[in-house]
Parts: C-alpha cells; structure tokens; sequence
C-alpha cells in the first residue's frame, strides 16, 4: 500500500497553515474506519489522510464505500470502528468544533422543493453557526452568484434541471469561507461547461488554501484537478498519495520519434541505456537515467530526432489496475508496489 | 478567505452553533410555507364554516339528539340559538381524528420528509446538534398545531356567532353561562384538544425519526389511533383503556357540563403528557444514533 511520505506535501503548504489554528498537518484522517450496515462491510480499515491545503481524489467504483467514508468523516454515520479526526478534532465529540468550517455536498443535493434556490439557501446559511446574521443575505447571494443560479434564484427548487440542484448543492458548501469542502460526485449531471465550472471552484479553493476531498469517478476529472489521490476499493483503500507520485510509480519511459530507430538504440545501447524500437521510432527505459540525458546521446550520436515524449502512467490505468487485481485474486499491496505504465502520453518539451 | 481566517484566529473559540432564534425562525418559515401546511389551515377554517351553515340550515332543531346523550350528539343537539357552542363542537370532532392525521402529517414533514428529499443532511452537517435539531423541529410540529388549533377556534368562534346567534352558552346541564365564562371553556377546550393533539404528534415525531418515508408515520399514526378507537369501544377490554389516548378524547365533553367535573380532563392531560413524554424519549434516543 502507497501511504504518504510527508504530511506537510500540500501543494499549497504556506496558505495551508496561514488558516490553521492548532498544529493540523492533516485536514481529515481516518484510522481503522470500519462501517457494517446488517451484516455487509461496507468500509473497512481505511486509513485516509487528507493533506492540508490538498485536493484529494477520491476514486473507487460505484459501492467502493466512498461515500459510507465520507458520511463517516463529516460524522453524519457513526463508524462501526475506528476513528475520525476532522480539522484537529476527534468525532463524535469534536463535530460541534470542526464541522462550521466544512463544507459538504454528500449524495446529491438535498432542498425543499416548494421553496426557490434564495429561500433554500437561506434556510441553509440560517443553520451555518459562523455566518452572523446580518450577513446571511449577502452570503446567500454571493453564492448563488458564484454557481451561476443568481438568475434563477427565485424559481421554486422544483422546477430545476438535474445541473441547476447539483449548483445548489455546491452553492450551500460554499456559502461561508472554508477550510475544508467535501464535494461528492460534484459534477452529476452537469454539462460540459458545468464540469468545468466546478473545475474552476476547485481550483480557486486550492488557490486560497482551502483543502478539498472530492469523490468522482470521472478519472479524467481528478487527474484535472486533484493534487492528491486515493483510490478506495472494496471498501479498502488500495492506493493513495500525492498524484504525480503515484503516476510515476510505474516505469516510466521516454518514445522518441526518429527516422532511424536502429542507430539510435545502437548508440543509447552504448551508453548503457535499455531502449527498444516502436513503430514510429523508439522508447528508452527511465529507471536509470535521466531524460535530458537520453536526449543528449541520441543528439551527439548525431540521430535526427523529431519529437520526444515523456511516457507516463494514467490515472485511468493505474485506476484499472488497482481495482481489478483484487477480483483476480492479486495482493493489492503487491499491485500497488509496482504499478502500472500505460501509454498515456504527455509532451515534454 | 482572508475574512475566515481573521475569524478564526481572532476568536480563540469560533461559534459552534447558530443563534436558535434564526433556527427556529426559519423552521417556522418552513413550516407556515409549506403548500399543504396552508391547505390543511385552510381547511381547518372552513370545517366550522359548513359546520355552522348545515346547523342554521337545518334551523328547525333536526339535530336534536335523544336527551341525556352524550359525545357529539350531545353537544350537535343544543347547538341552534347557541353560537358559542359551536368552537366546542368543532373542536371535539376535529379531534377524533381531523386535527390528530394534520399533527401526524407535521410530524412526519419535520424529519422524515427531510430526511427523504436530503436536506436534513444539510442540517447535520451545518452542524446543528441532534439534540437542538429534534427541538427545533417539535417547535416547528407545535407551532403548526398550535396555529392549527388557534384557527378552528376562533373560526369557530365568529361562525358560531354570526352564523347561529346567540352571546350566551347553555351546557348540557341545563345551565346557562354568560359571554365571558363560555370564551372561557372555549379557550380551556382549545388548550386540552392542543394538548391531546401534541401527544398525538409526538409519537408521531418519534416515528418520523425513525423512517424516512412521511407515509408510515401517516399509517401509523391514523392506523394507531383507529385501532385504539375500537379497543376503546370494546367494553370487556376496560381494563387497557387507560392506556389509550383516545379514551381521553370522549371525557372533554365534560367541558360543556356545569358544574364542569375535572377529574376526566385532568386524567386526560396526564395521559397526554405520557406519551409525550414516551414520544419526547424515544424521538431523541433515536436522533442521537440516528445515521444521516
């Protein structure tokens, strides 16, 4: 299993202390966290760490337990056992003190259907205990504002598309400044430009140093967005860490494109470098070597290079490989050890 | 963000709660705006409406009832020229069951119906504490019961008075009170239906907590209080009537009798804080342990 290293790998470090008051390397951390609903295990020993000021990922198949781990983690479900630590306090005891500062859209956006989106809200931000009230107006219309529903707003909630509730959802995480937002499957229903919309909320929370947990199964989603990733299967994690971490935990190569593939092999042979021919031209092994050093032989060689590619792991491979060794039967600590390297291809220049 | 931030390290304890009177505030905005809230108010304001319009009708005293009857056909029988008989009257029948399925289907709303269209997860999460959470949603079931009540009444009140004539209220006994002293029994009535009707409404609100489907809090309710309607007319089962609430219903006739005994209506308030209490006891184990 692939546990972080560092806690402190936050992409964002300094934003991410600035908003934290007590010594909190991690937003959220799960130990042991077990959940049994009559008799099906639904989560079980999962040891999440969400990094301060990251945007985690979190992906698993649909009843992979992402989001019994998320009831879990806002303490909306008690755990069968284990322990939830949400900003620096233990659940349950601790959810008074944590949850004012998180933010949550957890299954799908829940609202009165016979009240618009402004009265829905309202009624939202009335229960958000660190929104004064006379800012509760000019909250509510900022957010609405933000989700792009401002026009909408006083429409009854009845009425709106799947995409407009799912705005709603995210209107209500993000009607007070927070330090953690937990976005479920945010991008149910959405158009394309809805997609990324709330890619660009994501972003913008990470830019201000908010850390955000988002479940997706969108891989490309959360290869977009995420600086961080755990993949939950079976109700276990079987992988997580910092994203390009785990990307470059297969092997990585470097595919050149050149006209003449057998000279070039011939002199990275030389200098001790694996490489084979590909049908455009040839891959060179990185386990050893460097790419820049690659690219030196090839070129004092003399060997006409015309393009050259860094040849990573994907998210999706990566993904399939995790979640599919455990229906044949593989340790998935074995898996995740080695993992997979796949062409998806990305341009280094 | 920056704002949060300032908060957060200005204030070495940051709020964990809102304020309660927001809280309620807007349970009850909730509550009053619900379409069917509005139509079952509607409705309760109409009931004496026809009530008092079939009884002028039938101006030649058709309703009289056998003398010495009790119930209902006590009360319909000295209705004519008696105005002020008619909130009393109103009152007493809604309760059979009117008034009891409206408190079970407010209590439904309150946690169930949150709970099936998600937005009690809102809640949680704001977070509003369980306990402070079932409060603020009996608030909101009184409120609506209380309203409920209050509009029967005084619908009641002004239709008995244009509608059947009369300033004064003549009790099955016989006797005849003046203006004030019948407002009186019409405003002691109003608060023992309320308290019989929010006992109804607790248990209710337990079940609500239970399920969240708002339809087997109904069935139950109106399921519950039928069956306990019939064991109460079954005389060899005497002996399990004080445990059932409707038996308290059929004793708030004694209001319209003078001298008025109390025995009845005050083993009837007890009965009703019971199961409040029952009701009360069981909501809040379950809010507690509830999965959200």
């Amino acid at each position: 299993m692939t546990t972080l290293p560092g806690v402190d790998r936050g992409v964002n470090g300094v934003a991410a202390e600035a908003v934290t008051p007590a010594p909190s390397p991690v937003a959220a951390r799960t130990r042991g966290l077990r959940k049994v609903y009559r008799g099906t295990v639904a989560v079980d020993n999962v040891d999440l760490d969400v990094p301060d000021g990251a945007v985690l990922g979190m992906l698993g198949p649909n009843g992979s337990g992402k989001t019994t781990t998320i009831r879990m983690l806002l303490g909306l479900v008690t755990p069968t056992a284990g322990t939830v630590e949400l900003l620096g306090h233990r659940l349950p005891d601790g959810a008074a003190r944590a949850l004012p500062a998180v933010g949550a859209l957890v299954e799908g956006p829940g609202f009165h259907p016979f009240l618009s989106g402004r009265e829905n809200l309202l009624r939202c931000a009335a229960a958000e205990p660190l929104l004064a009230t006379g800012d509760v107006r000019r909250a509510v219309g900022e957010a609405l504002e933000r989700v792009g529903l401002a026009d909408a707003a006083h429409r009854r909630y009845r009425g709106y598309s799947l995409g407009m509730k799912q705005r709603m959802g995210l209107a209500a995480a993000l009607l007070i400044p927070r330090r953690l937002v937990v976005l479920d499957e945010p991008t149910n229903g959405l158009d394309p430009a809805g997609t990324r919309e709330v890619r660009t909320v994501i972003a913008e929370l990470h830019a201000a140093g908010t850390t955000v947990l988002v479940s997706s199964h969108l891989l490309a989603e959360v290869e977009a967005t995420c600086t961080h990733v755990a993949v939950l299967h079976r109700g276990s994690v079987v992988a997580q860490g910092p994203l390009g971490e785990l990307l470059d935990s297969g092997n990585d190569g470097l595919l050149v494109s050149t006209p003449d593939a057998a000279t070039a092999v011939e002199a990275l042979r030389d200098k001790r470098i694996p490489a084979r021919i590909t049908p455009d031209g040839l891959r060179a092994d990185l386990a050893a070597v460097s790419a820049p050093e690659v690219v030196a032989a090839l070129v004092h060689a003399g060997v006409a290079v015309h393009e050259v590619r860094r040849q990573r792991t994907g998210l999706e491979d990566l993904f399939a490989r995790l979640t599919e060794a455990e229906a044949n039967g593989t340790e998935l600590s074995e898996v995740a050890g080695h993992v997979a390297m796949a062409p998806v291809e990305e341009v280094t220049r | 963000m920056t704002t949060l931030t300032a908060d957060l390290t200005a204030r070495p304890v940051a709020r964990t709660h809102a304020p309660l009177g927001r809280l309620l505030r807007s349970e009850l905005r909730l509550v009053l705006r619900r379409p069917r809230t509005l139509i079952a108010l509607g409705l309760l304001v109409l009931v004496p409406v026809v009530t008092g319009i079939g009884i002028a009708l039938a101006a030649n005293g058709t309703l009289q009832g056998p003398p010495g009857a009790d119930g209902p056909g006590a009360i319909a029988a000295i209705l004519n020229e008696n105005g002020l008989v008619l909130p009393i009257f109103v009152l007493f029948v809604s309760l059979q069951m009117l008034l009891p399925m409206m408190g079970a289907m407010w209590a439904a709303d309150a946690l169930a119906g949150e709970a099936a269209s998600g937005s009690l997860r809102n809640l949680l999460v704001a977070p509003v504490g369980r306990v402070r959470l079932l409060a603020v949603k009996a608030f909101g079931v009184a409120s609506a019961v209380l309203t409920g009540v209050a509009l029967l009444t005084v619908s009641g009140v002004l239709c008995g008075l244009l509608l059947l004539g009369g300033d004064s209220m003549i009790t099955i006994s016989g006797t005849t009170l003046s203006f004030w002293p019948a407002l009186g029994r019409i405003l002691l009535m109003a608060a023992l239906v309320t308290v019989q009707v929010l006992a109804v409404a607790a248990v209710a609100l337990a079940i609500s907590s239970i399920t969240e489907h708002p339809l087997i809090v109904m069935a139950v309710a109106l399921g519950g209080i039928i069956v306990f309607t019939v064991l109460n007319a079954i005389p060899a089962l005497d002996w399990l009537h004080p445990l059932l609430i409707t038996d308290s219903w059929s004793a708030l006739v004694d209001v319209m009798r003078d001298p008025m005994p109390t025995d009845g209506l005050v083993e009837g308030v007890l009965r009703a804080l019971c199961y409040m209490a029952i009701g009360g006891s069981l909501a809040l184990a379950r809010m507690l342990t509830k999965d959200g």
